[in-house]
């Protein structure tokens, strides 16, 4: 795969974008347990002051900061995965992490669109592919998918292997047409990746040669 | 007087309310812009904190629709970004602009500010 400088750019920018998703929700995870500190704090104010403390309030503050640090843990992971991404040009990768870790990344994204995405039944699949773009292809197809949903309504991705591997992205029961732009078909194209309409679900269906 | 919190992140803006009540402030809280509508129907806040990037209903524009029904209601932006672009918009729009996390001495004092 050649890329040139314009490619490079296009890259970067999906970098930057779920840097700065991950950074802004990071600093949400600061701010909760920021705020629970605060409360201990003011629990320990009262107790001082001859007010006792429920118990029960603190195992509540303590269970907020320990979701919160999984929370963290999680998205931290997500965003290293994505960075080791980049380590190797072309690569065997596993397509089910690849689209599990797409999905993690582009949650909140779906979040402040108030939908979901659910991973669907994906069979085991590998291909040679820069792991980078793929997840960067993967991302745009979703985020394209987005723009035509309504709030509330589920996004389901999932991976069919025969003799390619095809992976699907639909909008189950909203009977929406989902179409690749041009930016799509031409990261996918780099990519040896077809990306067609699903004419029976009204979906994306991006297929890969697959390797054993 | 009583305040409304609205922010997306339930253990913040929760947490958020329990301690201004510890220091003597009224406040609600809810975690969508919707939401926040409705109760403003149903009680007279002075004032609301505002989560700016919230789903659906932004913090921006959820000042704008409270601002029109309510005009004297004041308003203090919260924000996890502290870009540029955020702080114009709600240095703009709002009374006072607090980058989160916060202290919450410094938000008890804006709302002082605010409501004298």
């Amino acid at each position: 795969m050649s890329s040139t400088a314009s490619d490079n750019l296009i890259g970067l920018r999906f970098f930057g974008k779920i840097s700065a998703s991950v950074s802004h929700e990071i600093k949400n995870i600061f701010a909760v347990i920021n705020e629970a500190a605060g409360l201990v704090e003011d629990f320990t104010l009262m107790t001082e002051k001859g007010m006792p403390i429920e118990p029960e309030r603190l195992k509540r503050v303590a269970n907020s900061i320990q979701g919160q640090i999984q929370r963290g843990d999680a998205i931290v992971k997500n965003m290293n995965a994505l960075a080791h991404s980049t380590d190797e040009d072309i690569q065997k990768v596993d397509l089910v992490e690849a689209l599990s870790l797409t999905v993690s990344l582009a949650t909140r994204m779906a979040d402040m669109k108030q939908t979901k995405l659910e991973l669907g039944d994906c069979d085991p699949a590998s291909a040679i592919v820069h792991k980078f773009s793929v997840i960067q292809l993967l991302h745009g197809a979703i985020a394209i998918a987005l723009e035509s949903m309504a709030p509330h309504a589920t996004l389901l991705l999932s991976l069919s292997a025969g003799d390619a591997a095809t992976i699907s992205i639909s909008i189950p029961g909203q009977g929406i047409n989902l179409k690749p732009d041009d930016a799509l078909l031409c990261l996918a194209q780099q990519l040896n990746i077809s990306v067609a309409s699903n004419e029976i679900n009204g979906g994306l269906d991006l297929t890969l040669e697959r390797v054993d | 007087m009583k305040i409304l919190l609205v922010d997306d992140e339930i253990e913040l803006v929760s947490a958020m309310a329990e301690r201004l009540s510890l220091r003597g402030i009224d406040a609600d809280w809810t975690d969508t812009g919707e939401k926040a509508l409705a109760m403003a129907e149903e009680c007279e806040y002075a004032l609301a904190v505002l989560d700016m990037k919230m789903p659906k209903i932004s913090g921006l524009e959820l000042r704008r629709l409270l601002s029109g029904k309510y005009p004297t209601m004041k308003f203090i932006f919260l924000s996890g970004h502290g870009s540029e672009a955020d702080y114009k918009a709600g240095s703009a729009e709002a009374t006072s602009y607090l980058i989160k996390p916060i202290r919450i001495e410094d938000l008890v004092e804006k709302i002082q500010e605010a409501t004298q």
